[in-house]
This record gives structure tokens, C-alpha cells and sequence, in this order.
């Protein structure tokens, strides 16, 4: 509302300029044409205007009702009103802030309405879940069962081990060296692991006897002996739980792959063991020359330069697995540059119905919002009007037969919608 | 009463061609119905009100089917007589 109200003298100005007639005669239309309307009616017509609508007299029948104050029973006159209904033009020209807006169909008993179409895509994924749950247990269990023998573990210390170092190692860059000389003589401890306890007790008097060597450094001299041993002990067995804690956890990952290929991996442990081995030792001597070295922060630094090998070997390990063409597709990042087309939004368009029409799913709607992620704040609440782009996708991604594609469909699902 | 005889009776009234009354029609219902649509109220002394109502949303259910509906909101065009006008309708007898 730009104005209060527009009184007849505003629309005699308006219509005068606009006709490019004088005021006056302007006036003596518009009375004549109220004066024109009024009589007609009074006479117990209609009357029509083009383009604008008609009005009416409708009779409203004399009805009863009660004086509020009084409480009296009083009667009502019937009279008569004017009453006006605009033509379709004039409605639709003023309506058109809300023209897009439709009527929806709430719940019927034929069709499914929107809301519950919507519910049954929340439960499906939920349905998953608690599928991979059950299984989940599942394998909980096996892995308890099978932790009781020491072998599994054993095979995949190794890899875990250098796993776990490399962070350890990059934080510890610029810290005492003690740190990166215990984690190292872990890997050591970790390697030829077939014995257990007996060796551990070797490891620590191994690890004693570097500390005896670490206090020698002039720079290592506010660290006292018995603590640091203390602290050497405490640090070796917290690293060993941690290790078999992420060896639980990777060969839980790992189990099935395992059970197929139990064979075949055997011998590539082997190889990982020997690689490993061989860079321990190397590890081994870089620290000890580090020690003798006076700058004591360079062995680290040799250190971390080493381990990438570690990492590779695993990589190649997990590569051999046909499917991780797939994994990789997933896991690096999605650029769309291609388009099908583009779609604005209306009111009752959902990016899983654009996604069902464009790639036959409506899991794959993540993609339609990756790609318009910079005009879309809320997938769920998308201000109509709003002009998104559906982006050409990699046909590996969208296929809807494999059960990998719709997984992380619904992870990326997940992350969006919480 | 259509609109040409609106015409009609309104050029025998104001002693004006036909053409011009046509056009000054035009032009006044032109201007009203812009005025309309960007919101205005428009108010004619002793006739009445033209306003812009805002329906507010509603949900409709079928009777017969039970099927509900949600209504849009929407913009209408109410005319609300003056009491000048009331008044004179009151002399007016009802007779059916």
C-alpha cells in the first residue's frame, strides 16, 4: 500500500493528464459516470464495465439477533448492498504478487500427498541404518572372538603402526626428541612382533639404555633420568594400546576384504613387513645419528621424509581392490562445469523431483545441490523463483544399480540434511 | 446494463459524442485498475471504497471426498459501498 487511499479528485487529475482533457470536464465524466452507475442500481440493475467488473444489489434477508448490552431480542431490516466482483483480468492483475501460488492436495485416500511422499524418503535411509547397524554388531562379535588370538593383530601392526606415527611425528616436529625416539623404537618394537611380553621387556631396556644416551645430549639436560624413564615406560605402553585399539578398528574394515583374499594377502604382508623393516632400520640409524649430531631437531624431519613410503605400500595394498576406481570418483572433489539445463524453482518443485526426472534417482538431488550450493542456503526451504542449474554428471556416479553409488548418496544426504 | 448501453446513457447524459465517453471510460478504468494492482485503495465520494484485500491461506476439505486442500493466499478486489449510498438503497423496497 503506496497510499492510504486515492481520492476521486487523485483519479481526476490522473485521468485528465492521460486523456489530455481539462480537469473539469475530467470531474463531470467521473460524476456522471458514478451518477450513471448509482441510478442504474437504484433502479434494481446490474451494471457491467469492461475490463473492470460488474456491480450488483444483493437483498440480505432481515434476520434476528441480540442487543449485546440489553440482552434484548432485536430484528435486523433486510437491505439491500451493493456488492462488486472484479473481472478475471482485474483479479489476476491484482493477485499477481501471489499468481505462482497453488492449490495443494494435503492427504487423499487415492494419492499420496507431498508430506507423506516426504516422510517415506526419511525412512528409507533410516532403514538402512539400522540394517548396517545389525551388521555392524555382527562383526563387533567376530572381531571380539578373533582378538583372543594374537595373530591378526600381529599381521597388521605394521601398517597401523607407521599410521599412527606420522601424526605423532608432525606435531612432535619442533619438541623434545625423546618423543619421536620412543615412537620410533615403537615401529621397531612393532615390527617382528611374533613374540609378546618377552619382548617388550627387551624394547624397554633397549629404550632405557637410548635414554641413557638422550641424557648425555647437552640439550636433552632438563629432562631427569628416572623420569624420563618413567615417562618412556608410561609412553610405550600407552602407544601400544592405542595400536591395537586402530587394529581392531582396521581390521574390522578390512575383515571382509580379508575373507576373500586371505590368500593372496598373505604374501603382500610379508612384503609390507619387509618394506617396513627396512625403514625402521634406516629410522633407526637417522635418530641415532641425530643424537650424535649436536642439532637434535633434524632427525624428526629425516623422519617424516621416510614415512611416506609406509603410506604408499599401504595405498598400493588398498588399491588392489577392483572397486576403488569408484572410491576415488567419490572421494575427489566434484566439479561441475557441464549443465543439462536449468529449472526454476516453483512452488511444489523439489531438487528429488529434478533428480528423478534428470538421472532416473531421487537419492542423486545431492548433486543438484553441490552444483548450486552458492544460491541454495537450505536444500529444504529453496525461495522460489530461484534459477538452479543440473549439472552433467559422471555416469559411474548416478548409477543407479549399484548399491555403492546410493550409499554415498545418502552420506552426502546425510551431511546435508541434519 | 452492459457496457455500451453504460456508454449510451452516460453521452445522452453529459450531451458528449459516444467516442468521447468511450474513451474517458476507458482511460478512468485503465487508471483505477493500475491504481488497484500496485495496492491502492481508491475511495469515490459518496459511492464507495475500492480496496485491495489480502485472503490469508486456508485449508478447504471436500465434503464428500475428505481430500483437503491448502488455499493459497491471495490478493482480492473488495468494493465497500458508502454510507451515502446505504442509505439511499434503504428507500429501495424489496419486492419479490
Amino acid at each position: 500500500m503506496s497510499k492510504d487511499k486515492i481520492s476521486s479528485q487523485e483519479i481526476i487529475d490522473l485521468v485528465a493528464t492521460k486523456a489530455s482533457v481539462s480537469k473539469r470536464a475530467a470531474e463531470e465524466f467521473l460524476k456522471a459516470m458514478i451518477a450513471t452507475i448509482e441510478e442504474a442500481l437504484l433502479s434494481g440493475e446490474l451494471v457491467k464495465i469492461k475490463n473492470f467488473g460488474t456491480f450488483k444489489l444483493q437483498w440480505n434477508e432481515p434476520r434476528k439477533s441480540v442487543n449485546v448490552n440489553t440482552g434484548e431480542e432485536i430484528i435486523i431490516d433486510g437491505y439491500y448492498k451493493v456488492t462488486f466482483s472484479p473481472e478475471t483480468s482485474l483479479k489476476d492483475l491484482v493477485n499477481e504478487p501471489f499468481a505462482h501460488l497453488e492449490a495443494v492436495q494435503l492427504d487423499g485416500e487415492n494419492n499420496l500427498n507431498v508430506s507423506e511422499q516426504q516422510e517415506l524418503e526419511a525412512l528409507d535411509p533410516l532403514r538402512i541404518f539400522t540394517e548396517q547397524a545389525t551388521e555392524i554388531k555382527d562383526i563387533l562379535s567376530e572381531i571380539q572372538a578373533l582378538s583372543s588370538n594374537v595373530t591378526p593383530h600381529e599381521t597388521e601392526n605394521p601398517i597401523l603402526n607407521e599410521v599412527e606415527v606420522i601424526p605423532d611425528e608432525t606435531k612432535t616436529k619442533e619438541k623434545e626428541v625423546i618423543l619421536d625416539e620412543i615412537t620410533i623404537e615403537e615401529k621397531e618394537h612393532f615390527l617382528p612382533i611374533e613374540t609378546t611380553q618377552e619382548f617388550i621387556k627387551k624394547e624397554e631396556i633397549a629404550i632405557q639404555s637410548v635414554v641413557h644416551e638422550v641424557d648425555v645430549e647437552p640439550l636433552q639436560q632438563e629432562v631427569k633420568k628416572p623420569k624420563s624413564k618413567h615417562k618412556a615406560r608410561l609412553f610405550v605402553l600407552l602407544i601400544i594400546l592405542l595400536a591395537g585399539g586402530v587394529a581392531t578398528g582396521l581390521y574390522f574394515s578390512s575383515s571382509t576384504v580379508k575373507e576373500l583374499t586371505d590368500s593372496t594377502f598373505i604374501p603382500l604382508k610379508m612384503k609390507i613387513l619387509k618394506v617396513s623393516e627396512k625403514i625402521s632400520v634406516t629410522d633407526m640409524v637417522n635418530t641415532i645419528s641425530g643424537w650424535i649430531s649436536p642439532e637434535t631437531q633434524k632427525p624428526p624431519l629425516t623422519v617424516t621424509i621416510v614415512i611416506p613410503k609406509d603410506t604408499t605400500a599401504i595405498d598400493t595394498v588398498v588399491n588392489q581392490q577392483p572397486i576403488d576406481s569408484l572410491q576415488l570418483l567419490f572421494d575427489s572433489p566434484r566439479v561441475y562445469s557441464g549443465y543439462l539445463g536449468s529449472e526454476r524453482i516453483n512452488h511444489g518443485s523439489r531438487l528429488t523431483l529434478f533428480a528423478k526426472r534428470y538421472y532416473g534417482n531421487k537419492l542423486f538431488w545431492v548433486y543438484i545441490y553441490e552444483a548450486n550450493k552458492d544460491r541454495i542456503k537450505n536444500p529444504n526451504q529453496i525461495p522460489e523463483g530461484t534459477l538452479i542449474k543440473i549439472p552433467k554428471l559422471d555416469k559411474r556416479l548416478i548409477d543407479s544399480n549399484n548399491s555403492r553409488c546410493i550409499q554415498k548418496a545418502i552420506e552426502l544426504h546425510d551431511i546435508y540434511v541434519k | 446494463m452492459n457496457h455500451k448501453e453504460l456508454i449510451a446513457t452516460m453521452a445522452a447524459k453529459m450531451n458528449a459524442p459516444k467516442a468521447t465517453v468511450e474513451n474517458l471510460l476507458e482511460i478512468t478504468i485503465s487508471t483505477c485498475t493500475e491504481l488497484l494492482a500496485e495496492g491502492n485503495t481508491i475511495g469515490f465520494q459518496s459511492f464507495g471504497n475500492f480496496e485491495v484485500r489480502k485472503k490469508e491461506e486456508r485449508l478447504s476439505v471436500h465434503p464428500a471426498t475428505q481430500v483437503r486442500t491448502l488455499i493459497p493466499p491471495k490478493l482480492a478486489v473488495n468494493f465497500k459501498q458508502s454510507n451515502i449510498l446505504k442509505e439511499k438503497l434503504k428507500e429501495l423496497t424489496h419486492n419479490e
